[in-house]
C-alpha cells in the first residue's frame, strides 16, 4: 500500500516578471536562442548526465526537447514555441527570438499590462494584414512551373541550419533531393482535391552526405541471407500483392471470455497450419507474387510459398502499413479464410539494392506517390540533424503548395516590416487607435518596442562582430564585416541585402539597424525580373513565419498578463 | 488512531485568511482582471481566471478558507465572499456570534427576497427580445457573453472567444429547444471541443457536424445515401462467452467452427452493405476480420470510442446499438441511421473522425475547434466555454416553471451545482428547503384545524417565494417557526430531497400540487402532505368566507408570477447590481425597526460595494468608483435611470444565487467555534469528511 501523504501548500508569487529570479533565466534562454540564429549561429552540445547520446544541434526543435525547464513561466514559453514547431516545423528560433525580445523591451516601458496588451494586439494585426495583403513588399510568389524559387527555399532552410555540416555542394545535392522527394509525392493526375504521398526518409549513417539518394516506391530493409533466398521473379507485367495485417503465424488468440476445452488428442497447430496451408493454396490459385504480413508468417507457410515462387516477406511493421496500402492500393487482410479478390493489389517490380553496409528489397510503384529519401551522413548526431531539417524542409514546401507565397530571407522581412510599423505608426496612428482608450504617446512607445523586438532578431543573425545597416529605399538589411575598413564608401563594403534581391549598385541611403532615423515608407515594388533571374536567393516559409509571429505576440501577451504564479509544490 | 487538535476557531483567523485570499482572487476580477498561471504537480502549466480554480490550486490547508473555496467554485466573482469578511470586521465588539449569524439567515431566508422582489427587480432588463416567445437577439446575447468572458479569459481573447461561444449558441440550438440541449451540450462539453496546439487563438472555430477525437481505423470514401450503426461488442462471434465452456472434440470441429465464425462475420458484413450502411461506431476494439470485411464492403470503421462519445451520438441521433443478429435473416435492420457524411478531419497534421450527423433533437450538432499556443490556455477557454454555458443555462432555466416553484427551484439548482462542481463536497444548506421544512414539522406537531393549516401554508410560500407579501405580513404570523434555531440538522436531511425537487418542478403542474409532489417524496409523511394539499384545494375552490385575509394573499401570489423574477433578467455590467442592492438595503435600514435588522443589511450593503470598488480601481476621474457611485445614488434618489458607462449585461440569476451561498457559507463560518485539525486520510464518504471540518 501507498503512504498516505498530506498535500503540500502551493507556492504562490505575485507579479512574477519583476523577480529577479525570472528576469535572468529569461535571460539565460534569450541567451541561448539567440546564439543558435541563423547560418552563421553557435551549436550547441547537449547531453544528459544519466546517459543518452550527445546531441550537436542549433534547431529550436531539438534544442527545447532537450532542455529541462523548471520555472513555470519559461514553461509556458518553451511549450508554445514546441507547439508552434511541431505544427509548422520552421521558425522556432524567430518565435522564441521575438517573444522574449518583446517582453524585455515592454518591462522596461513600465505600462499598465492592459494597454500594453491591447496594442501588442494591434500591431500583430497591422503585421499580417499587411503580409497577407496585395501590396506586401516582402513577399514574393512561387511558381511551382520552375524549381528555381522552391529551391531557393529549401537551400535557405539547409543553411540555416548549420549543424548540418555540409559543404556547399552537399547542400546543393540535399536540395535538390528535397525536392525531388517533394515532387514525387504530388499525384500526377489529380483533380480538385489533391492528397499528397508520403517520403519516406531511410537512415544510412557513416556514408558521405553526397551518396544520398531519393528513389520512388519503399525500401524494405533486411539482411544479406533473407535477400539471397528470395528467389527472382522473371515477370514482364506488374506483380499482385497481397498485404496482411493479421497475423499469419498460426496462434489461436481470441476465443472470446469463456474457457476452451480442448479434449486430448486434438491438436490446434496441426488444425491452424492446415487452414494456413489452405490459404496458401488460395493465394497461388489467384497467382499472387508477392506476399506481405505486417506481423510474422509461419515458417511452414513461407516454405510452402517459396515452393510456388511466391515471394513471402514478414514483419513489415506498422509504420510501413499505411504506405505499403497507398502504394501498392491494396486492401489489407485481416482474414485466414476466403480473401475478395480486389483486396490484392500491385506494384511494377521489384529488385535488391545495397546502399553502403545495407541491404534493401525495393518495391518499384506503377504510379503512387510514395518515394524513400535515402540520407546519408557522417555521423548519428549531424544525421539525426540533416534529418530534422529534411523533414523541416518537406513540410515547408507542403505548407508552401497551400499557400504559394515566399517571404524574403535573411532579416529583410523584419526589417522592412519594422520600417512599415514605424511609419504606420506615425503617419495614421488613428487608424489603429480607433476607439480605443489608449494614447498616442502609449501607441508610439509600444511600437518602437515592437519594432525593436522585431530589428533585434535580426540583429542576432550576426554572431561575428559585424554590423548591421538598413536601407532607406526597401529597409532591406545589410551586413557588413567586423574587420572591414572604417567608413569609407558604403556601396563598396555592402554587396548585397540579406535576402539577395538587391545590390549595392543602386542608389541607396543607408543607416545603422539600431540608430534613430526618421520613418519611411519601404518601397514594396520590385521588378518580377529581379526575382525570376536572381537565382540565389534566401527566402522563408510564409505560413510558418506568419504563425511564428502571431504565436510570439500571443505568448508574449500571455506571459504580460501574469499577475500571480501558483506552484503546485506536490 | 486519530490524532487531532483543536484550535479555537477565532473569527480573527477567518478573516486572516479571507483577506489573503481576497488580495489573490481581486486581481482576476474584472475586465481589468489579469492571470494566474498555476503548476499542476505533474508539471503542466495551467492559465486561469477563475476562483474557484485558483483556490483549488493552492492547496489550502486552512479549513475556513476550504470552506470559502467551495462557495467560489461556481461563481464569477469569488470576491464577494471575502469582501463580506473584511467587513464582517467592523462587527467585532460584538461576541455573540451564533446570534449574529441567525440574524445573517435570518436576513437570506426573508428579506433579501423581498428586496430583490420589490425594489430590484423594477431595474431588470430581460434578454430577451420578447418576453412571452423568449426569443433571444444575438445583440444582446453578445452583451452578455462579451460581459461574461471579459472576467474569465485573457484580455486579448475574450472578444474573439465571446463571439466563438455566441456563435456556437445560434448555430447549436434554436430559442425553442429548451433546457434538453442546453442539459446536452452540457453533459458532453467536453466530446463537443477539440483543443489543438501550436496554432493562434485566432485559428479556433466552429464545425458543422460531430468531430470526434479518434482517427478511422478502415475508411473507405462513400457519398450518396449512407447509413451508420453503432455497436458496443464486437461483431465477430467468439468461440465462447464469459461464463460458458467450449469443448473442442476433434480438429475438424475446430476447422468449421472457425470457418462459420468467418462466414457469419462476412455474411453480417455484407448485410449491413446491404442495407446502406457506410459507417459502424464501436466502443470496443474489433478484430482484424470485422475491419477487413468491413473495407471490402466499402464500410468505414471507427473503434474503441469512450461511452461518453457513444452516448452523446446517442442522445444526437436517438440509435440504440446495432445487435448482430443470432439467427440470421435478410430482413432490415432496425437500428441504423442516416448520416450526411463521414469523413477524415485533419487538424495540423492530425487525423479526425468527422461526422455529419442528422439530429434528431433539438441539439444541431457542431463542434468547437480550440486552438492555442499552449495546451494551459486552451483548457482556460475550454473552461471559460463551459462555464458560460453553465450560467445560460441557468439563466434559461425558469423559462418554463411559474414564479412560486422558480424561487424554489432556484434554491434547489443553487445546491446542486455545488454538489456537482466543489471538490471538497460541501454542501451548501438549502435554505429554501429548511425553512419550509420546518413550518411543517410545526403544523404537523401542532395539529390545528384545517383551515389553520391551510393559512400556515400560504405564510410560509409568501414568505419564501413571495418576499413582497412577506414584508407586510410575516412578522405577525410566524416568526417563532422560523427562527432557525437548529437548522443545521434539518438540512442536513433535506439535501438530496433538494435534487429530486429539482427534478420535479420540471414538470409543467400546478403551484400546488408540485409542493404536493415534492413532499410525497420524503415518504413519512406523504400523509400529511396530502391533506394538506386536498385542504388548500378546498379552500381554493369554494370555501374561502372564513378567511378572509387570506384571499388577497392568493391574490398577490398570482398576479406576481408574471412580474417576478422571470427567466432571462439580466442588468449592466460594471456594478449595477451591487450599488442597487446596497442602496435598497441601506433604505430598508432605515425602515427598519429591529435594531439586528438594521445591522445586518447595513454590513452587507457596505460589503456589497466591495466588488464596484475592485471593478473601477482602475478607473480615474469621471469613471472612478465615487464618481459612480455619487451619478448612481443621485439617479435612483430622482427616480432616473441609471446610466451604465459600461456596455455589456449580466443575469440577475447567477449574482443571486452567489449571495446566497456567500450568506450561507458567512453564517456557517460565524458559528463555528472550534476547529479540530484531523491528520488523518479522509474517508471514503466524502460528506462525513465535510463535516468534519466544519
Amino acid at each position: 500500500m501507498s503512504r498516505l501523504e498530506a498535500k503540500k501548500p502551493s507556492l504562490c508569487k505575485s507579479e512574477p516578471l519583476t523577480t529577479e529570479r525570472v528576469r535572468t533565466t529569461l535571460s539565460v534562454l534569450k541567451r541561448i536562442v539567440t546564439s543558435c540564429y541563423g547560418p552563421s549561429g553557435r551549436l550547441k552540445q547537449l547531453h544528459n548526465g544519466f546517459g543518452g547520446y550527445v546531441c550537436t544541434t542549433s534547431q529550436s526543435s531539438a534544442l527545447l526537447s532537450h532542455l529541462l525547464v523548471t520555472h513555470p513561466i519559461l514553461k509556458i514559453l518553451t511549450a508554445s514555441i514546441q507547439n508552434h514547431v511541431s505544427s509548422f516545423s520552421d521558425c522556432g528560433l524567430f518565435t522564441a527570438i521575438l517573444c522574449c525580445n518583446l517582453i524585455e523591451n515592454v518591462q522596461r516601458l513600465g505600462l499598465t499590462p492592459t494597454t500594453v496588451i491591447r496594442l501588442n494586439k494591434h500591431l500583430l494585426s497591422l503585421c499580417i494584414s499587411y503580409l497577407k495583403s496585395e501590396t506586401c513588399g516582402c513577399r514574393i510568389p512561387v511558381d511551382f512551373s520552375s524549381t528555381q524559387i522552391l529551391l531557393c527555399l529549401v537551400r535557405s532552410i539547409l543553411t540555416s541550419k548549420p549543424a548540418c555540416m555540409l559543404t556547399r555542394k552537399e547542400t546543393e545535392h540535399v536540395s535538390a533531393l528535397i525536392l525531388r522527394a517533394f515532387l514525387l509525392t504530388i499525384p500526377e493526375n489529380a483533380e480538385g482535391h489533391i492528397i499528397l504521398g508520403k517520403s519516406l526518409i531511410v537512415p544510412l549513417k557513416g556514408q558521405r552526405v553526397i551518396d544520398s539518394t531519393v528513389l520512388p516506391g519503399i525500401l524494405i530493409e533486411m539482411s544479406e541471407v533473407q535477400l539471397m533466398r528470395l528467389l527472382p521473379i522473371k515477370k514482364s507485367t506488374a506483380l499482385k500483392v497481397a498485404l496482411f495485417c493479421t497475423t499469419l503465424s498460426g496462434d489461436t488468440s481470441d476465443t472470446g471470455e469463456g474457457t476452451v476445452v480442448v479434449s486430448y488428442g486434438v491438436s490446434l497447430e496441426n488444425a491452424v497450419s492446415d487452414q494456413l496451408l489452405n490459404l496458401g493454396r488460395q493465394l497461388i490459385s489467384d497467382h499472387v507474387d508477392l506476399v506481405l504480413c505486417q506481423k510474422v508468417i509461419h515458417p511452414s507457410l513461407k516454405q510452402f510459398l517459396n515452393m510456388h515462387r511466391i515471394i513471402a516477406i514478414d514483419r513489415i511493421g506498422v509504420t510501413l502499413m499505411e504506405p505499403l496500402t497507398k502504394m501498392t492500393g491494396t486492401q489489407p487482410i485481416g482474414s485466414l479464410g476466403s480473401i475478395c479478390p480486389n483486396s490484392y493489389g500491385s506494384v511494377k517490380d521489384v529488385c535488391t539494392a545495397k546502399f553502403g553496409s545495407k541491404h534493401f528489397f525495393h518495391l518499384i510503384p506503377n504510379e503512387a506517390t510514395i518515394c524513400s529519401l535515402l540520407l546519408c551522413n557522417r555521423n548519428d548526431t549531424a544525421w539525426d540533424e540533416l534529418k530534422l531539417t529534411c523533414q523541416t524542409a518537406l513540410h515547408v514546401l507542403q505548407l508552401t503548395l497551400k499557400e504559394p507565397w515566399a517571404l524574403l530571407g535573411g532579416g529583410c522581412t523584419e526589417t522592412h516590416l519594422a520600417a512599415y510599423i514605424r511609419h504606420k505608426t506615425h503617419n495614421d496612428p488613428e487608424s489603429i487607435l480607433k476607439d480605443d482608450e489608449c494614447t498616442q504617446t502609449e501607441l508610439q512607445l509600444i511600437a518602437e518596442a515592437f519594432c525593436s523586438a522585431l530589428e533585434s532578431v535580426v540583429g542576432s543573425l550576426e554572431h561575428d562582430g559585424g554590423e548591421i545597416l538598413t536601407d532607406m529605399k526597401y529597409g532591406h538589411l545589410w551586413s557588413v564585416h567586423a574587420d572591414s575598413p572604417c567608413v569609407a564608401n558604403w556601396p563598396d563594403l555592402l554587396s548585397q541585402c540579406g535576402c539577395g534581391l538587391y545590390n549595392s549598385q543602386e542608389e541607396l541611403n543607408w543607416s545603422f539597424l539600431r540608430s534613430t532615423c526618421r520613418p519611411f515608407v519601404p518601397q514594396s515594388c520590385f521588378p518580377h525580373e529581379a526575382v525570376v533571374s536572381a537565382s540565389n536567393l534566401t527566402l522563408d516559409c510564409l505560413t510558418a513565419k506568419l504563425s511564428g509571429l502571431q504565436v510570439a505576440v500571443e505568448t508574449a501577451n500571455l506571459i504580460l498578463d501574469l499577475s500571480y504564479v501558483i506552484e503546485d509544490k506536490n | 488512531m486519530l490524532s487531532s487538535m483543536a484550535a479555537a476557531g477565532s473569527v480573527k483567523a477567518a478573516l486572516q485568511v479571507a483577506e489573503v485570499l481576497e488580495a489573490i482572487v481581486s486581481c482576476c476580477v474584472g475586465p481589468e482582471g489579469r492571470q494566474v498561471l498555476c503548476t499542476k504537480p505533474t508539471g503542466e502549466v495551467l492559465l486561469s481566471r477563475n476562483g474557484g480554480r485558483l483556490l483549488e490550486a493552492l492547496h489550502l490547508e486552512h479549513p475556513i478558507a476550504r470552506g470559502l473555496h467551495a462557495i467560489t467554485d461556481r461563481e464569477k466573482d469569488p470576491l464577494m465572499c471575502e469582501n463580506i469578511q473584511t467587513h464582517g470586521r467592523h462587527w467585532k465588539n460584538c461576541s455573540r456570534w451564533k446570534f449574529i449569524s441567525q440574524a445573517l439567515l435570518t436576513f437570506q431566508t426573508q428579506i433579501l427576497d423581498g428586496i430583490m422582489d420589490q425594489y430590484l427587480s423594477r431595474h431588470f432588463l430581460s434578454i430577451f427580445s420578447s418576453a412571452k416567445e423568449r426569443t433571444l437577439c444575438r445583440s444582446s446575447l453578445e452583451l452578455l457573453l462579451e460581459a461574461y468572458f471579459c472576467g474569465r479569459v485573457g484580455r486579448n481573447n475574450h472578444k474573439f472567444i465571446s463571439q466563438l461561444m455566441c456563435d456556437y449558441f445560434f448555430k447549436c440550438m434554436t430559442c425553442k429547444s429548451g433546457i434538453g440541449v442546453f442539459e446536452l451540450v452540457d453533459d458532453h462539453f467536453v466530446e463537443l471541443n477539440v483543443g489543438v496546439t501550436g496554432l493562434p487563438v485566432s485559428d479556433s472555430r466552429i464545425i458543422a457536424g460531430l468531430v470526434l477525437q479518434k482517427d478511422f481505423s478502415v475508411y473507405r470514401p462513400a457519398d450518396g445515401d449512407m447509413r451508420m450503426v453503432i455497436v458496443t461488442e464486437t461483431i465477430q462471434p467468439l468461440f465462447s462467452t464469459s461464463g460458458s465452456e467450449f469443448i473442442l472434440n476433434s480438429e475438424a470441429q475446430f476447422q468449421t467452427s472457425q470457418f462459420w465464425i468467418m462466414e457469419k462475420t462476412k455474411a453480417i458484413m455484407k448485410h449491413l452493405h446491404s442495407q446502406n450502411v457506410k459507417l459502424l461506431i464501436s466502443s470496443v476494439k474489433q478484430p482484424d476480420l470485422v475491419s477487413y470485411y468491413a473495407g471490402v464492403n466499402g464500410i468505414s470503421v471507427v473503434e474503441c470510442l469512450s461511452s461518453e462519445e457513444v452516448s452523446l451520438i446517442r442522445r444526437i441521433i436517438g440509435l440504440s446499438p446495432f445487435v448482430p443478429p443470432q439467427a440470421f435473416s435478410q430482413c432490415e435492420i432496425p437500428n441504423t441511421a442516416l448520416v450526411k457524411f463521414c469523413k477524415p478531419l485533419i487538424l495540423r497534421s492530425k487525423r479526425y473522425v468527422h461526422l455529419g450527423l442528422i439530429s434528431t433533437c433539438a441539439f444541431i450538432p457542431h463542434s468547437i475547434v480550440l486552438c492555442g499556443p499552449v495546451h494551459g490556455l486552451i483548457e482556460q477557454h475550454e473552461d471559460a466555454l463551459h462555464g458560460a454555458l453553465k450560467m445560460l443555462r441557468q439563466l434559461f432555466k425558469d423559462l418554463d416553471l411559474n414564479y412560486m416553484t422558480q424561487t424554489n427551484d432556484q434554491n434547489g439548482t443553487s445546491s446542486l451545482f455545488i454538489y456537482k462542481n466543489s471538490g471538497e463536497s460541501y454542501q451548501a444548506p438549502d435554505p429554501g428547503n429548511g425553512s419550509i421544512q420546518r413550518p411543517y414539522q410545526d403544523t404537523v406537531a401542532e395539529n390545528k384545524d384545517a383551515l389553520e393549516k391551510t393559512q400556515t401554508y400560504l405564510k410560509v410560500h409568501s414568505n419564501l417565494v413571495i418576499p413582497d407579501v412577506e414584508l407586510e405580513t410575516y412578522i405577525p404570523y410566524s416568526t417563532p417557526t422560523l427562527t432557525p434555531t437548529d437548522t443545521f440538522q434539518t438540512v442536513e436531511t433535506l439535501t438530496c430531497l433538494s435534487l429530486e425537487r429539482n427534478r420535479l418542478t420540471d414538470y409543467y403542474e400546478p403551484l400546488l400540487k408540485n409542493n404536493s409532489t415534492a413532499y410525497s417524496t420524503r415518504g413519512n409523511r406523504i400523509e400529511i402532505s396530502y391533506e394538506n394539499l386536498q385542504v388548500t384545494n378546498i379552500t381554493r375552490k369554494g370555501s374561502m368566507l372564513p378567511v378572509s385575509c387570506k384571499l388577497p394573499n392568493m391574490g398577490t401570489s398570482q398576479s406576481y408570477l408574471s412580474s417576478s423574477m422571470p427567466a432571462g433578467c439580466v442588468l449592466p455590467v460594471g456594478g449595477n447590481f451591487e450599488i442597487l442592492l446596497h442602496y435598497y438595503l441601506l433604505n430598508y435600514a432605515k425602515k427598519c425597526h429591529q435594531s439586528e435588522e438594521t445591522m445586518v443589511s447595513m454590513i452587507i450593503a457596505n460589503a456589497l460595494l466591495g466588488i464596484p470598488k475592485v471593478l473601477y480601481k482602475s478607473k480615474t476621474g469621471k469613471y472612478s468608483f465615487p464618481h459612480t457611485y455619487i451619478r448612481a445614488v443621485h439617479a435612483l434618489q430622482t427616480n432616473q435611470p441609471l446610466v451604465s458607462s459600461q456596455t455589456g449585461l449580466e443575469s440577475v440569476m447567477g449574482k443571486y444565487q452567489l449571495l446566497t451561498s456567500v450568506l450561507q457559507c458567512l453564517t456557517k463560518i460565524l458559528t463555528i467555534d472550534m476547529v479540530i485539525t484531523v491528520k488523518r486520510h479522509p474517508q471514503k464518504v466524502h460528506n462525513q469528511d465535510s463535516e468534519d471540518e466544519l
